[in-house]
């Protein structure tokens, strides 16, 4: 019975462990919760923003060096991207009292000086993250126009040097949800910041 | 004289490496547990976390633990992990991390995200026996190698 009873633990315990994020072909959790934008200070949520063709979320803060490596990336693609039917949602995730930088004030001022045409939402509490399962800055996300995750990762496979990308990842699946395709490569990683989540008591 | 015996902590060396070079610090015999931390210089809960890692290490390498520290810092700041890692008392040999992010993670845990940091532990055979996305403590480095370094022959 101990042995059991301990097995079952142990057991919780690595289920727990694990992160959980979303599966390919799962829909976008708390897609009606609205968070403020700084971008235009108006409320969104993913039901909002959701595009004919497909939809795009990409987890990212104001200070991580790998978010601000691919910011303008992430922006320019966003603001494209937008144009020809994707909805875009920038979220930042981490907590302004651990990441000062993080505070809406600056994010304003970022989204300001980078130029977003898309929205780019303070995801109070973290909540978005959890319930994505997103980890770190910059994560992205791309759903199709069912609204089914169909790429998750990074953003392409050179941060430090726009000119020697090789592999375009988050272009790729966003011109082949916008040609109602299937992404080539589903699933990519790369270095991030871990989202400052809020302490959990 | 007096001037001779002043404890100076000497940089340490940074050096780049693929992930394949890692593994090989890693399996290199002679340990009886090796930690591997993977973090960065603007990484905020990496260079929280280092003290106790760093101390944790100093306390039990006469047991038998070996640490291997890879930066995701671009090797271009070389000099910058240095110096943090001087002033945080390493005097052992380091990397910095080059080539593909995604094999590098993949190959270290499929399960991991590459959040950093991140610490794994393995055994003297180089087997993974434990992963830790995020900052780990003193407590659970000490629970966890305790069963490897207990099992340190006698010389």
């Amino acid at each position: 019975m101990k042995t059991a009873v301990l097995l079952a633990t142990m057991l919780c315990g690595a289920a727990t462990a694990r992160a959980e994020g979303l599966v390919m072909g799962a829909t976008a959790p708390l897609a009606s919760t609205k968070m403020k934008s700084a971008t235009d200070g108006k409320m969104v949520s993913f039901a909002d923003v959701k595009g004919a063709k497909g939809t795009m979320v990409v987890f990212t803060c104001n200070g991580c060096p790998y978010a601000k490596a691919w910011e303008d990336r992430i922006v320019e693609l966003g603001n494209i991207y937008a144009k020809k039917g994707v909805g875009v949602l920038l979220v930042n995730s981490n907590n302004p009292g651990v990441s000062k930088g993080d505070a809406y004030e600056a994010m304003q001022a970022r989204a300001k000086e980078r130029g977003m045409q898309v929205p780019y939402a303070v995801d109070e509490g973290s909540a978005l993250a959890k319930a994505f399962g997103a980890s770190k800055t910059p994560e992205a996300y791309v759903f199709d126009k069912g609204g089914k995750l169909v790429y998750h990762g990074t953003i392409d496979d050179n941060h430090e040097e726009a000119g020697k990308v090789q592999k375009r990842y988050l272009k790729d699946a966003l011109e082949a949800v916008v040609g109602g395709k299937a992404p080539a490569t589903a699933e990519t990683k790369s270095m991030g910041c871990g989202i400052k989540f809020p302490k959990t008591s | 004289m007096l001037g001779i015996a002043l404890a100076v902590t000497k940089p340490p060396l940074v050096t780049p490496a693929n992930v394949t070079e890692v593994l090989a610090a890693i399996r290199k015999p002679g340990a009886q547990a090796v930690l591997l931390n993977v973090w960065a210089t603007w990484c905020e809960p990496c260079k929280e976390e280092m003290p106790e890692l760093i101390r944790f290490y100093k306390e039990h390498k006469d047991q038998g633990l070996r640490l291997v520290l890879v930066s995701s810092d671009d090797p271009k700041e070389r000099h910058e992990v240095a110096k943090f890692l001087a002033a945080e008392g390493v005097d052992f040999p380091t990397f910095v991390k080059v080539g593909d992010d995604m094999r590098f993670i993949d190959t270290l845990e499929p399960n991991w995200s590459g959040a950093l940091p991140a610490s794994f532990l393995y055994d003297g055979e180089g087997k993974k026996r434990r992963f830790w996305p995020g900052k780990v403590t003193y407590e659970q480095l000490a629970n966890e190698t305790k069963q490897l370094l207990k099992r340190r022959k006698q010389p």
